[in-house]
């Protein structure tokens, strides 16, 4: 330790010079240790509160240490907030570890983790798609070329149920414009769309292979052969 | 499991298998993707449960299968051997079925197909007119296969052709077989596979790759998908022996993940058959070495285009490239890569077991052994159709399709997908093949047939085929890009009532430019919808643009809906069903429509009861004043 320098604090509290030598005083003549100083200062000091000698001051001090400990809980709930969002992210791309060590952290894999990050998530999120620029080695321009070049990809969230019509050549000539036009109009979205409450989103779809029943209409891998209009209010409502 | 280490130990267990289910009656129930979007499996859970229940389990099994074919009728249960069918179980038939038929010895009349044309109950699946005339060579062994179970295949013979190739034949004999057979490419473009195989097997470069092209994205063709779910180990089969062929060690099957239930099987396939020693090291014990690796497509029309789909094996955008060195020489990694389809694939082990003089008996001059057609649109039977090359367009949609429903007219049919063409009436009795397909203007393709009645407008059918291209066009070079965005432009403005002189010779004049410069397949063939359907139903462009009037009545801005008046019964139905709230007329008032009101949704010609038929669609005539307000309708008797 350093000598020679005057201390200028005591048990955290600035004090002023005046104030330090009445300390040190104190010190010397008592021969007690900083902390007995201090609890015999503040029993002297509650003292003189009990008895009332000076209630202005009291409530402004503990008014200030009130606002004082409010900011302190909101710092450390904004922390916590923090720590739970890294947190979850850390799971989160834990997860997406856990695809790219599936495929050996091969750049070759690229579209299959991308796939498996969107069966997992029903969209591709950002830290998602930057950790598995960072993992791989592999462009960010590449991956998001991939992302927006393929069907199967999202880069927005998605409802929680997933409405597909297909237009496909053989749901085409039986009807299918007409029957996505009923979707669009009981779920009052377009196709691509999700709606306000996160609750379906709309898509199309070029063929499902189920040509026998179409026009076909998928609520959540539900198959629907030519539905009427109240078939899929039906269906909607039932949804949730 | 341990691995079979030589033919003879595959022999013997084809015997024990074969010994197991000897004497036993089969349940095959239809539990593909097309059954299960109607509870087959539902029907399946009851046949387990309830053969259980009555204690037949040593006397029956229950095989859960790939598509029959029939999807119409789907789900379907078949006995064996009796070869009863049962079309359109539903769960509640199971314990009838069980206890007649299974225990009785009865025929469940109620569940049999009826004969539209002879009002005859057939119990046999192959009188079924349907199935009586295919030749189900290749599609015909997923009734017998549970879509789990590689000793299903084993069973029936599989996998002998991969032991006769690796054991009785040398690469080049397995070639030059195949050479001899003459097959052609399934995929569309009908190569013959045997020059395909040799190049790359001649092509510098190691290692070599073998490739299963499962993107079968043409809407409207589903017999890969039904391929892969309900017999993959006969693709995986003709691909192990294609790579044996080729001198290749390490193939991939690129399979859209869009077929979710193909990706499930195949993946337990290429498991299984690895467990058993069919695939890995030291195939059968004799020294060949082959792996492959599951790729799925993430959803792109171009990237099952042979470049672009190698491109997307390497992990990279599925974007084609030019092919002035073709994939066979330089293709994954710039590596020989020999690309299949499915179905051709699945014709392998085929041609190796029977012989190229076998092959070579089926079908036509050109082409040589059967095609899987999809059969959709507006016809009665949809479903998987295998004949042999050749048959007429007449027979496989009168004959097996059961002709058009609803009493309607044929019109067209569609084949080759969007890059294919619609060939009319006229052309019935062409015989099927890869070339005289072409020379109709359109092309095989991946084997969709989509048939069109008289309520389809050709103008419409070109412009949701450019419309489709120009979403799925890669944007990679220009005419393609371009040119099916003008194309689609002109399609619009004639569908619109827009249309202008001379947008049929600008049409041709695009397509001309796109077929001569486009960079891929996608763009060389995307003009074909438009020109054959300007080849064949010029007079329905011309009427679009002249007359302003769509003759199928399905352009919505050249039609107008009109009640007739003296049909109206004054139900109320199309009034309550209208979401613009654009009819009028009460309780024993004829309906009007409000023209100004109108958005031509249809909602009202789809409601009115077919007895009353009083809403109709109009084009290129004038609408008849609306009758006064409060008019009475005429009742009818």
């Amino acid at each position: 330790m350093r000598r020679g320098r005057s201390k200028s604090k005591f048990v955290g509290m600035r004090l002023s010079e005046e104030q330090s030598r009445v300390l040190s005083r104190l010190q010397q003549n008592s021969n007690r240790s900083k902390s007995e100083i201090l609890l015999r200062g503040l029993e002297l000091l509650s003292e003189y509160y009990s008895l009332g000698l000076d209630q202005l001051p009291l409530n402004l001090e503990l008014r200030n240490l009130e606002a004082e400990a409010i900011h302190h809980a909101e710092a450390l709930r904004q922390i916590r907030k923090k720590e739970e969002a890294i947190g979850q992210m850390v799971q989160e791309l834990g997860n997406v570890d856990k695809i790219i060590d599936k495929y050996r952290g091969s750049k070759k894999a690229l579209i299959q983790i991308l796939l498996d990050i969107q069966a997992q998530n029903h969209w591709l999120p950002k830290p998602a798609l930057m950790w598995v620029s960072e993992r791989l080695g592999v462009s960010w321009s590449q991956i998001y070329h991939i992302a927006t070049f393929y069907k199967a990809f999202s880069l927005t969230p998605r409802g929680r149920y997933m409405v597909q019509v297909c237009l496909g050549t053989a749901c085409q000539v039986r009807g299918a414009p007409r029957l996505l036009e009923k979707v669009m109009d009981v779920l009052n979205i377009k196709p691509g769309e999700t709606d306000q409450e996160q609750r379906f989103t709309l898509t199309t779809v070029n063929c499902l292979g189920c040509c026998a029943l179409g026009p076909v209409m998928v609520v959540d891998g539900d198959y629907y052969g030519n539905p009427s209009a109240e078939q899929i209010k039906q269906t909607v409502v039932s949804c949730e | 499991m341990a691995r079979l280490g030589s033919p003879t130990v595959l022999e013997k267990l084809r015997q024990k298998i074969l010994a197991r289910v000897n004497g036993k009656t089969i349940i095959s129930i239809t539990n593909g993707t097309d059954g299960r979007t109607r509870y087959s499996q539902a029907v399946f859970q009851a046949f387990v449960e309830e053969i259980e229940k009555q204690g037949l389990g040593g006397k029956v099994e229950v095989k859960s299968t790939g598509c029959h074919g029939f999807c119409e009728k789907e789900p379907i249960v078949l006995v064996l051997p009796e070869e009863i069918c049962y079309i359109g179980v539903k769960p509640e038939d199971v314990s009838k079925i069980v206890s007649e038929t299974l225990v009785g010895g009865k025929i469940v009349e109620g569940l049999l197909y009826k004969d539209p044309a002879t009002g005859q109950k057939i119990t046999k699946e192959s009188e079924i007119p349907f199935y009586k005339y295919q030749n189900r060579t290749v599609l015909g062994n997923n009734r017998f296969i549970g879509m789990e179970s590689i000793e299903d295949y084993i069973a029936l013979g599989g996998y002998s052709a991969l032991a006769k190739a690796l054991f009785e034949m040398k690469p080049e004999q397995v070639l030059s077989e195949v050479k001899d057979a003459n097959l052609r490419g399934r995929g569309g473009g009908g190569f013959p596979v045997g020059i395909k195989w040799e190049t790359t097997r001649n092509a510098p470069g190691e290692p070599k790759y073998v490739i299963v092209n499962a993107d079968e994205g043409d809407p409207g063709a589903y017999m890969d998908r039904s391929l892969l779910e309900g017999n993959p180990h006969s693709v995986l089969e003709g691909l192990i022996i294609g790579a044996y062929a080729i001198g290749s060690h390490e193939g991939f099957i690129y399979v859209r993940q869009e077929y979710p239930l193909a990706v499930q099987n195949i993946t337990m396939a290429i498991e299984q058959a690895r467990e058993y020693g069919l695939l890995g090291e030291n195939i059968l014990g004799s020294g060949f070495n082959f792996d492959v690796q599951i790729h799925r497509g993430a959803g792109a029309f171009v990237s099952g285009e042979s470049s672009a789909l190698m491109t997307a094996i390497e992990g990279r955008v599925g974007e084609p490239r030019p092919k002035y060195i073709r994939t066979a020489v330089s293709g994954i990694e710039e590596k020989p890569s020999n690309l299949n389809n499915v179905e051709t694939w699945a014709n392998v082990p085929l041609i190796i077991n029977s012989g190229a003089d076998w092959y070579k008996s089926i079908g036509t001059e050109g082409s040589k052994g059967t095609k899987i057609f999809s059969l959709v649109g507006k016809v009665s039977n949809t479903g998987l159709v295998e004949v042999p090359m050749g048959m007429t367009l007449r027979e496989v949609i009168y004959d097996i399709g059961g002709g058009i429903p609803g009493g309607k007219k044929f019109k067209a049919v569609q084949t080759g997908g969007p890059s294919g063409g619609c060939i009319p009436e006229s052309f019935l009795d062409l015989p099927v093949d890869f070339d005289e397909l072409t020379k109709a203007g359109s092309m095989m393709g991946s084997g969709g047939l989509i048939v069109m009645d008289e309520d389809t407008c050709m103008v419409d059918v070109a412009r949701y085929f450019t419309d489709f291209l120009s979403q799925e066009s890669c944007g990679k070079c220009v005419p393609c890009r371009e040119g099916l965005r003008q194309m689609l432009n002109i399609l619009d403005n004639i569908c619109d009532g827009k249309g202008k002189e001379g947008d049929i010779e600008l049409l041709e004049e695009l397509s001309e430019v796109m077929r001569d410069a486009a960079l891929c397949a996608l763009g060389t063939t995307a003009p074909n919808p438009v020109l054959s359907t300007i080849k064949y139903f010029r007079d329905e462009y011309e009427a679009h643009i002249k007359e302003k009037r769509c003759p199928a009545r399905v352009c919505r801005e050249l039609i107008t809906y009109y009640i007739l008046p003296d049909r109206c019964q004054a139900c109320l139905i199309c009034a309550r069903d209208c979401p613009t709230g654009a009819i009028t007329g009460g309780k024993g008032l004829v309906h009007v429509i409000d023209q100004e009101k109108c958005t031509k949704c249809g909602a009202c010609f789809e409601v009115c009861p077919l007895r009353f038929d009083a809403v109709v669609k109009l084009s290129g005539e004038s609408v008849p004043p609306p009758v006064p307000s409060g008019t009475k309708v005429t009742r009818r008797r």
